[in-house]
């Protein structure tokens, strides 16, 4: 008898996840027509500097690649106004010193979050404003160097981020212009001391290897300048990246400076094109 | 505006209030970056009782318009000698500098040849680079010539396994040159029952030449459970060419009831080197954190052995076939009893 009961139990949830399958897809449907999310998959490609005092005094230069991804979407409470964004993105370089004698491999990856309000201005202008939790890491590879190989970084901070936009056509074909700034104010970072070993932190002492950080001691400016083309079912970004990131702590400074040309393609397009669907898009 | 000019100019501001050194590529750029970086990096100043602006004046006035890159290489490579630190070398693309006093003043005590003909017989096993056999007599010898040579626990359990039924163990690390620290923990902890400090760590804090922390205790933690153990009596041998990591073990075996230090007093090399370079491209390697011995001693001048356990093998004897400080190890375990005795004598 229990047996048959809870047969039936299954058999009408499964008929009530079947029935309500198409409401949701409905639903969903509705939902990303009125607040579609913009996705934004970039290619990087450019010239990092480096300079980190735990591994050496000269500045390392080279090449850097990067991978990244930016989804967007206006907010259900308040469409016109809000809007949340989350960034990925991973960067690889590979850098010489001056004498061309050392290398140096460099991998950062980084994610966040934020939420900004929005402002339609005349004259197809927009401004954003906002923030949110962000968090970094990654780590520079001095081959050569002894017990001092690698200088380990490590992020968690609150950031503030802007922009400013601009869309018009040229004959029919609707551009965007936008910059974008993201600088962290507050948060922690990772530094080990002055002389201090990875195998001594392997040891055990953790003393003085996070520091509340703010722009005296840590301090980063993130800035995408980008000019995108939107095809209608698809949208193209060409843009140009600048990072510059600066920590002190323990008596150490790395200093980490990169430009890069950015191309990317945003799937179903910014909703410039074709304006009437996309009701809440984000520009 | 205003107001607003300020708030981005305020964080480029302090951004820009720290200054680091910057170093040119020239002659006197080249010298200058490779004083600085000793300056301001290296652990045994005060010591040693450098005073590194002298001698780095003293260096700097043999520069001149007509001295070339190789005599720039000498020079350095000189002033570098004055800190007595077998851990510091300057490295080229054609040479590297070396400081050999700390051993080649110092008789060696040690010849591989006499050991591997008139003891080993030319008939040994290895495994994670130690050599091991029983010798005549129910005595067990272990080599070890470098702590670079990763020791894998398994490596041990079948070492300690063939060992088993010795009086006694040598471990012999004459002529090891160091490599990992990580090591000793691996070997150490077939030799203790509890986790024990073997020595401290300190590192710098800041460019000061008395900016150190806190010593940190190093604690080394005995072999996991099913791993087999050593409990007998332990013999280390020793000569001025155990340097570093080599030295480090000496300086941790030394404090275990069980274990005596025979040979030559070590060659130091307490403290962990750091790299940095020059903008010529030059890397130089340099002594950064000082190890201390349990007691919180340095032990970069080296570590004696057991008093009354110096001893020393002249190179005569050694090229005769007779290491005399082999020979007092296995006479100093020779008269212990077996651990398992036969079942004749039960």
């Amino acid at each position: 008898m229990n047996h048959l009961q809870s047969k039936a139990r299954i058999s009408f949830l499964t008929f009530l996840i079947f029935i309500s399958l198409p409401l949701f897809s409905q639903i969903e449907s509705k939902e990303n027509q009125d607040r579609p999310v913009t996705g934004y998959y970039s290619l990087e490609m450019g010239r990092t500097t480096v300079r980190a005092s735990y591994l050496s005094p000269l500045t390392y230069s080279g090449t850097s690649y990067g991978i990244s991804g930016n989804w967007s979407k206006a907010l259900p409470f308040c469409p016109e106004n809000a809007i949340m964004n989350f960034d990925g993105s991973g960067a690889m370089s590979s850098l010489l010193n001056p004498a061309k004698t050392a290398q140096m491999i460099g991998l950062i990856g980084e994610f966040s979050w934020s939420m900004e309000w929005r402002k339609r201005l005349n004259h197809n202008f927009q401004v954003t404003a906002g923030g949110g939790p962000s968090i970094s890491g990654g780590a520079y590879y001095l081959i050569r160097n002894s017990n001092n190989p690698v200088e380990i970084l490590a992020n968690f901070s609150l950031q503030i981020n802007a922009s400013a936009s601009k869309h018009f056509k040229i004959g029919r074909l609707p551009l965007l212009v936008t910059d974008r700034i993201r600088i962290p104010f507050i948060g922690v970072f990772f530094s080990p001391g002055y002389g201090e070993t990875y195998y001594e932190i392997y040891l055990g002492n953790h003393k003085g290897l996070a520091h509340a950080g703010w722009w005296g001691n840590n301090f980063r400016l993130d800035n995408l300048l980008s000019v995108t083309l939107d095809f209608g079912r698809t949208a193209m970004e060409i843009g140009y990246h600048l990072n510059v990131y600066n920590q002190w702590a323990n008596n150490l400074n790395t200093t980490i400076i990169s430009n890069a040309f950015v191309i990317g393609v945003i799937p179903h397009g910014i909703g410039l094109k074709k304006r009437s669907r996309a009701n809440y898009s984000i520009y | 505006m205003k107001k607003l000019l300020l708030l981005i100019l305020i964080p480029l501001f302090f951004s820009s209030c720290h200054d680091e050194p910057s170093y040119q590529n020239t002659l006197y750029g080249n010298f200058d970056a490779l004083a600085d970086i000793i300056d301001r990096h290296y652990c045994f100043f005060s010591d040693k009782n450098i005073d590194w602006n002298e001698i780095t004046e003293k260096y700097r006035k043999e520069l001149n318009e007509e001295t070339t890159v190789l005599e720039l290489f000498v020079i350095c490579a000189r002033m570098l000698d004055e800190l007595q630190d077998g851990h510091v070398n300057l490295s080229s693309r054609f040479s590297t500098s070396y400081y050999r006093n700390w051993w080649s003043e110092y008789p060696q005590d040690f010849n591989l040849r006499t050991l591997e003909e008139y003891y080993l017989d030319f008939n040994w096993f290895t495994t994670s680079g130690i050599m091991y056999k029983q010798l005549p007599g129910e005595i067990a010898y272990m080599y070890y010539p470098s702590f670079s040579s990763v020791i894998s626990e398994s490596s041990l359990d079948y070492i300690f396994a063939i060992l088993a039924n010795s009086r006694g163990l040598i471990i012999d690390i004459r002529n090891n040159g160091g490599g990992m620290l990580t090591n000793i923990n691996t070997l150490l902890g077939r030799f203790i029952d509890k986790k024990m400090i073997g020595g401290y760590i300190m590192h710098k804090t800041g460019p000061g030449h008395d900016d150190f922390s806190e010593p940190y205790p190093v604690e080394y933690q005995p072999a996991a459970e099913g791993h087999i153990k050593w409990n007998g009596d332990i013999v280390v041998l020793t000569n001025r060419s155990c340097f570093s990591a080599a030295n480090s073990f000496v300086a941790v075996m030394k404090q275990l009831p069980n274990v005596k230090i025979v040979g030559a007093k070590t060659g130091g090399g307490g403290g962990m080197p750091f790299t940095s370079e020059i903008p010529l491209g030059w890397s130089v390697r340099f002594s950064a954190c000082p190890i201390l011995d349990a007691d919180k001693n340095n032990i970069e001048y080296g570590i004696d052995p057991t008093p009354g356990c110096e001893v020393h093998a002249s190179e005569e004897e050694l090229s005769q076939g007779y290491d005399a400080i082999l020979e007092y190890a296995i006479s100093l375990l020779k008269d212990n009893p077996l651990p398992y005795p036969d079942e004749e004598e039960e």
